[in-house]
């Protein structure tokens, strides 16, 4: 935990400089708990097409300030798709497979955002950005058989979100965004990571 | 105390989504579904030119627990009949394998426990157990497959079918018999005697260069 926050400061330094400390509304340390919903784009729709239910995500953020606040996060997204027999070929090969096409990625992103409001309103709208890596699992079944690879990516993510507290200066708050997540990511078909995730959750500022 | 209970229910909803979070492409899936149907051929091959075949008069059983043995099961009768009448719809003539047959095709099946065989086609051509190059009136010759011949590893049963160019044995290098044609067959239920004519037919669909002209 300790080491958690060295990180986190070290972040604050690097994301913003020396912010003077001010008197803050809520506590400086606040983590969220997100399930996330992503849509796939581009190759990646090509190769999986169906919008992915099983994804989730958490995040610790340390507030400079009432508006802006740095951080680390992660998750999880899955996306899957099986497709009809069908006859593959290849070089002095046919492979005729149903095949079943997944990806799990799990990322993990420095990040630094920025609320638009005063914290005693009702709604605090925000923006943010995470920038870090995220580690790319390729499996495509061929039939019951596997072809498998493991690398990680480079990924940013732009989100926008509104955090909706429960009660004047509640440290307690429902979270709702919308993220775009982009890796340069290259796996056969695949020839970039590309989604649009939306995101809702709770919330919390802990000390 | 009620933070501790906000954080403890944001614990409980961590773990079911961690827990629940992957779908598993092998839960839900058929024997229909798990099986591929692999065919690998010699890109240099000019299947028209040739006119006769031969097939093997049984199965080869090969197996890394049993040892080897040659079968000929009700399984094995339907696979080698799907087979040459498939064959013969290309246009290639059946021929005893004394009358000099152009082509040769060997029938395996393979039975395995582990995936540790590896990729090649060609591997356990060196199997005990395996056609012998002297069925065909080449004894002492070995077998070859082209390189890129390559298929998926595999476990448990699967069935291999190897065509073979004996029309040019006698112009190839090192008394080798070129595998001009390879089926596999992989996956659930290959051993089932009911999906033979579905498997024979999706490995023919998918070669149709594999025919000649008379």
């Amino acid at each position: 935990m300790k080491s958690i926050k060295t990180i986190i400061l070290g972040l604050a330094l690097i994301a913003g400089g020396a912010v003077a400390a001010h008197a803050q509304s809520r506590p400086p340390l606040s983590v969220n708990v997100n399930y996330s919903i992503a849509q796939p784009l581009g190759s990646l729709k090509d190769y999986a097409d169906k919008t992915s239910f099983r994804g989730w995500n958490v995040g610790v953020q340390y507030h400079l300030n009432d508006q802006l606040a740095v951080g680390l996060k992660t998750g999880f997204g899955d996306f899957y798709e099986r497709v009809p027999r069908a006859v593959y070929p290849g070089k002095g090969e046919d492979i005729s497979a149903v095949q079943t096409r997944t990806l799990q990625t799990i990322p993990i992103l420095a990040t630094v955002q920025y609320t638009f409001t005063k914290p005693d309103a009702a709604v605090l709208p925000y923006a943010g950005l995470g920038i870090g890596t995220a580690n790319m699992n390729y499996e495509k079944y061929w039939g019951e058989f596997v072809e498998k690879e493991n690398k990680w990516a480079f990924q940013v993510s732009p989100e926008v979100g509104v955090n909706v507290p429960f009660g004047k200066y509640s440290p307690f708050m429902f979270n709702a965004s919308v993220q775009y997540n982009y890796a340069p990511y290259k796996q056969f078909e695949i020839k970039n990571f590309n989604t649009v995730q939306a995101n809702i959750g709770l919330k919390f500022h802990i000390q | 105390m009620k933070r501790t209970g906000l954080m403890l229910s944001a614990l409980a909803a961590f773990v079911v989504l961690v827990s629940s979070c992957r779908k598993e492409p092998l839960n839900d899936m058929t024997a229909e579904e798990s099986r591929i149907y692999v065919t690998n051929y010699d890109e240099k091959a000019d299947f028209t030119t040739f006119k006769t075949f031969s097939i093997v008069d049984s199965v080869a059983v090969i197996s890394n627990r049993e040892g080897s043995k040659k079968e000929l099961t009700q399984y094995d009768q339907q696979l080698l009949a799907q087979l040459k009448s498939q064959m013969q719809a290309r246009g290639y003539t059946l021929v005893d394998k004394a009358a000099k047959p152009d082509l040769a095709m060997n029938v395996s099946r393979i039975d395995n426990t582990t995936t540790s065989i590896g990729y090649n086609p060609g591997y356990w051509a060196g199997w005990p157990g395996y056609w012998d190059t002297g069925y065909w009136g080449y004894p002492g010759w070995g077998y070859w497959f082209p390189s890129y011949y390559n298929v998926f590893r595999y476990n448990e049963k699967s069935v291999a079918v190897d065509l073979l160019d004996l029309k040019n044995a006698k112009t190839g290098e090192g008394n080798k018999l070129t595998a001009i044609w390879n089926v596999m067959l992989r996956g659930s239920g290959v051993w089932n005697g009911n999906n033979i004519e579905t498997m024979v037919k999706a490995v023919f669909d998918q070669s149709q260069y594999l025919k000649t002209t008379n």
